[in-house]
């Protein structure tokens, strides 16, 4: 991140906002001037609708927040505390899940007012990203301070918090755990990934934006709901807030020369802190609740009772293709049997009544650099003179060789000595997330998937959103290398970037463009020889870890807060299938050697294996 | 149905529930198993054999005995264009799957020349560095003119 020095950053400031101090704001009154937008982007890169769907999505924001804040107000009896040592009765779980539902989707928690978490984690998208044709298009969904947006995918909520402290297993060779896709959000403080995940976007530079973590406690400190946060955690809010502080609080990241330009005495910022890691402690809390992680997918009623919950002909194919010659299960585990004998038969049961189909890992599948990307354009500086992407389009994603390296768009590495000569052994790699609700949709949108005849709701699938649909995801895996033939394997996969296919090929069907990063690619998948039908079953069984299945009425999804989408659902349009889904929107990569991979990332000792192009 | 997970930072939080409709009795915290017990012995059933070439990378295949030991493994393929001197080494990740009974190993072999006859053998072992060991004899393949593709016939399975 480049700055103007603090005096022409202060200049641009007061021309921008138009004043030099902005009286202090209630938790839903004052809202800051907003600056011009900030617009970088090559044409259709955003896309035409994004400003009405952001107005959609925050309204449904609001529905959630009110259903949460009526819960609060009906909760009863009210709980006390009781024992020694204290313990919150006789509701307290209820009190920490609502208290995470409301700073969940709570707009305070951004300069501008206008941006919870939940806007990029809505409910009916299994908490993932709600705007179909963000999804299909810049992938990374816009901040507070319109229209920066980030890099990557906006990850599910559900069952992160199965995830260990980030750790590096030496007897297994492997990094276990962490949070966000790169694994960043170590949990090394608060134990809790998913707490510390929670703690990123409220002050990233492309999300919510805030410039100093200790304005969630400045926020919260004037919340309508301030005091079930002080019931639950005995706060101290009693902190002496410099007079600027909402001017502060109301603009965004980049305009300061320091992550705390909120001055606050060593003990008030403490407190400040404390308060933050107890807001992301409360969303962990959320995020591990029924409102998010209920174990209610069909699947869970199958393995619960499988004769009297069966799974249909075709979805149990899929299945036994996820255990056998697909080996999803091999990273996306599923507690099935272990090592079997030559000629035996698996005859076991599931281990695991509760399977979280990850192996908590990390892996470098070989996705194909997507350049609609919105991170990629934002190298031009905004309004307050801050350029959140300096790298531009010599930008690539290592992932978590990145962060080992504590490399740009990422967190600084708390364990260096170490973990950092481990990163060209993990370049590429991402997190293995789990493939429960996956397939989880608004339910007027029953299915991910073009093509089917029933209107479906677009998502955006791996860090990068290449792929477009289930169909694509399974087709990745099965073909990305090599398919069979009878007169030898003949290949899907071209020396091509995205957008320049060869003639004669589809781009995701039969055309897979190279990887972003060559190196450390999983060998796992990329030819397991499905046919077609075989990849359709597989698509089924997935389908099978929706949660919010209820068996005595499986057309009425139980999950919570997933009749919230008040948007339109897609509709396949003539020719259009899962298979070439979203191709109407593929756009051209630049010359990957003209823009070749920054020194900042690729540059930076230890040096990535192989180069990146 | 509708269990939920609990964590053990629930307990330093000191909340707890007297009605019994969220009681949970589930680990929340992810169970990584140690490594599989490894294979006594490990045998090569198919190939190695040419999966598909194109004229800068190569992919070999073969199939073995599940070998167990560390889920991360990796194939290997030792490689030169002279087969008494196979002085290059490709490394794959390859992910065990502990309820199969053979593992199929495929590494990828990048930087190669066109038109070139490479010999290899291959091997496999645990990302924790112990060998597998089984190594094959030594093969070769020959890779394609600029621009095409090639694999072996039949085809690698």
């Amino acid at each position: 991140m480049r700055r103007d020095t603090w005096t022409l950053v202060r200049a641009a400031f007061a021309t921008v906002l138009g004043v030099l101090s902005v009286p202090l704001a209630g938790s839903t009154g004052v809202h800051a001037q907003t600056p011009p937008p900030y617009n970088p982007y090559p044409s259709g890169i955003l896309p035409a609708n994004l400003d009405s769907e952001i107005a959609r999505v925050r309204n449904e924001v609001q529905t959630v927040f009110g259903r949460y804040f009526a819960e609060w107000q009906a909760l009863t009896p009210t709980p006390t505390y009781m024992g020694n040592p204290p313990i919150l009765v006789p509701n307290g779980y209820d009190a920490q899940r609502i208290l995470g539902g409301l700073l969940n989707f709570d707009e305070n928690i951004s300069p501008f007012r206008n941006e919870a978490c939940a806007f990029c984690h809505m409910p009916y998208a299994a908490f993932s990203g709600p705007i179909p044709s963000v999804n299909l298009t810049m992938v990374a969904y816009p901040g507070s301070y319109h229209y920066r947006a980030a890099k990557r995918t906006a990850q599910r909520y559900t069952y992160s918090h199965t995830f260990p402290v980030l750790n590096y297993d030496k007897t297994q060779g492997l990094f276990f755990g962490g949070n966000f896709w790169d694994g960043r959000a170590t949990g090394m403080k608060l134990q809790a990934p998913d707490a510390e995940q929670a703690q990123g976007p409220p002050v990233d530079p492309g999300e919510m934006n805030l410039p100093d973590t200790a304005c969630i406690a400045w926020r919260l400190s004037q919340a309508s709901y301030r005091s079930l946060f002080e019931l639950v955690w005995g706060t101290d809010f009693d902190i002496n807030w410099p007079s600027n502080t909402e001017q502060i609080c109301s603009t965004p990241q980049g305009a300061f020369p320091t992550t705390t330009p909120v001055a606050l005495s060593a003990v008030d910022r403490t407190k400040a802190t404390n308060i933050f890691d107890h807001w992301g402690e409360s969303l962990s809390f959320l995020e591990r609740s029924p409102d998010v992680s209920p174990f209610n997918s069909k699947f869970d009623w199958y393995l619960s009772n499988p004769s009297q919950y069966p799974l249909t002909a075709t979805e149990m194919a899929g299945y036994k293709l996820f255990n056998g010659k697909g080996n999803c299960n091999s990273c996306h585990l599923d507690g099935r049997s272990t090592t079997l004998t030559p000629g035996e038969t698996d005859t076991g049961n599931t281990a695991d009544v509760q399977p979280l189909f990850t192996c908590h890992g990390f892996a470098n599948e070989g996705l194909p650099l997507n350049p609609r990307i919105a991170l990629f354009y934002e190298s031009r500086p905004d309004a307050f003179g801050f350029t959140f992407n300096p790298d531009g389009l010599r930008y690539r994603d290592l992932g978590l060789g990145n962060f080992l390296r504590s490399g740009p768009q990422s967190f600084p590495d708390p364990n260096q000595p170490d973990w950092l000569s481990l990163a060209p052994s993990v370049d590429g790699q991402m997190q293995v997330m789990t493939a429960r609700d996956v397939a989880l949709t608004p339910p007027q949108c029953p299915t991910t998937e073009a093509g089917t005849g029933k209107p479906y709701f677009q998502k955006e699938f791996f860090h990068n959103g290449y792929i477009k649909s289930l169909k694509q995801l399974v087709h990745f895996y099965n073909t990305r290398d090599s398919v069979p033939n009878p007169n030898g394997n003949t290949t899907y996969s071209y020396q091509v970037t995205s957008g320049h296919c060869p003639a004669g090929t589809v781009e995701r069907v039969t055309c897979w463009p190279q990887p972003e990063v060559k190196n450390n690619i999983d060998m796992t998948t990329g030819a397991l020889g499905l046919t077609d039908t075989q990849e359709n079953q597989i698509v089924a069984f997935l389908e099978t870890l929706t949660d919010g299945y209820n068996p005595a009425n499986p057309t009425v999804s139980t999950y919570k807060n997933i009749d919230t989408f008040t948007g339109q659902c897609s509709t396949t349009t003539p020719g259009e299938t899962a298979s070439n889904q979203g191709n109407a929107y593929l756009i051209p990569t630049w010359n990957l050697a003209q823009f070749p991979c920054a020194t900042d990332i690729c540059g930076v000792p230890p040096l990535p294996t192989k180069p990146i192009p | 149905m509708g269990v939920c997970s609990m964590n053990g930072l629930l307990v330093k939080l000191a909340i707890t529930v007297a009605a019994g409709s969220l009681l949970c009795s589930s680990p929340i915290r992810a169970q990584i198993p140690p490594p599989a017990k490894r294979a006594e012995h490990v045998e090569i059933l198919k190939g190695p054999a040419l999966e598909i070439a194109h004229d800068d990378l190569a992919i070999l295949r073969w199939t073995t005995t599940n070998p167990g030991g560390d889920d991360d493994h990796f194939a290997v393929a030792h490689y030169g264009t002279d087969p008494k001197d196979l002085n290059e080494t490709a490394k794959s990740h390859i992910r065990l799957n502990r309820s199969h009974a053979d593992t199929i190993f495929r590494v990828l072999m990048q930087g190669l020349k066109p038109d070139t006859t490479y010999y290899y053998k291959v091997t496999s072992m645990g990302a924790g560095g112990h060998s597998d060991g089984v190594e094959s004899s030594v093969n070769h393949f020959t890779t394609p003119a600029p621009g095409q593709v090639t694999s072996a016939h039949p085809p690698a399975e």
